[in-house]
């Protein structure tokens, strides 16, 4: 059962305390038992180690800060034009291709990811998903819905299209409390 | 290879999310053919079925739930996601589940309070 090995593989991997990890959806071409010929379902849960300590961290015992909102807002705007700004320029000329596109869309997760956190924003956890697809004449609908504080977590999206791909970019962030 | 599960179950459990997921999208979607007019409605029921699973649990999590439907037309996608966390406690979960005229990928990320 390989992906019961790749999943505590994958658990291993989180045990050494990283704190970005980078993964990507891959295609498993596993059916599961007792499903109707008419569907399949797999799940997908790999996790690829971003930048990894070398030495694990010990768990620190966090005192009470009383504090019971941010001290600095989520700057959404500011995200937007992040957003638009990585992706105009990574996709501007190019066209889909699967191999292309797969590397691109790692690698603009991280991009974002590592401009977001140069924002510097405290106690917020962020959480960057990037779709990038093909245009085929085919209709699609992506959408999400999020349990949270809606005082305090925010997020922020961007669609881009040029004449062969769209690429979409959402940025969630929680507030951590 | 010990599971690190604390007493408190405040860390995030793949395996019963994703079935949760399964369900959810079975009973949202289950033997539909891709139709533009409902694939609004479906999108919404799967994240909400998903989402009221989920708080069920009860536990301390905030979760964000994404949904996409995609009509099988030969296009490709990919996707791809980049968490700024706390490993121990955070984790996420994708399915991808399909049938003969569409596809469905539901994430599911849960962030430990």
């Amino acid at each position: 059962m390989s992906d019961v090995a790749k999943d505590k593989a994958a658990r291993l991997l989180k045990k050494r305390g990283s704190v970005s990890s980078l993964s990507s959806h891959e295609v498993k071409a596993k059916e599961t038992i007792g499903k109707t010929k008419d569907s399949m379902s797999t799940v997908s849960y790999i996790d690829e180690p971003g930048q990894q300590d070398d030495n694990p961290r010990p768990a620190v015992q966090m005192e009470n800060t009383y504090q019971l909102g941010p001290a600095k807002r989520f700057p959404v705007a500011t995200v937007n034009n992040i957003l638009k700004d990585v992706l105009t320029s990574y996709l501007q000329e190019e066209k889909y291709e699967a191999e292309l596109c797969r590397q691109m869309t790692k690698t603009i997760c991280e991009v974002i990811k590592a401009r977001v956190k140069d924002l510097m924003i405290p106690r917020y956890k962020i959480i960057v998903l990037i779709n990038i697809g093909q245009l085929n004449e085919q209709n699609m609908r992506i959408g999400s819905r999020c349990l949270w504080d809606p005082t305090n977590d925010t997020f922020s999206s961007y669609t881009f299209k040029n004449t062969s791909l769209f690429a979409v970019a959402n940025v969630y962030a929680a507030y951590f409390e | 290879m010990e599971e690190f599960q604390t007493g408190e179950e405040t860390t995030f459990v793949v395996d019963e999310i994703s079935t949760i997921i399964k369900e959810s999208v079975e009973g949202a979607i289950g033997g539909n053919a891709y139709q533009h007019s409902r694939v609004n409605q479906w999108s919404s029921n799967v994240v909400e079925q998903c989402l009221s699973q989920l708080t069920k649990l009860g536990k301390p999590f905030k979760y964000i739930v994404t949904c996409i439907i995609m009509q099988k037309n030969g296009a490709g996608l990919q996707t791809a996601s980049s968490c700024f966390w706390d490993n121990s406690t955070d984790g996420s979960c994708t399915v991808r589940w399909e049938n003969k005229s569409m596809y469905c990928i539901v994430s599911v990320f849960g962030l430990a309070l």
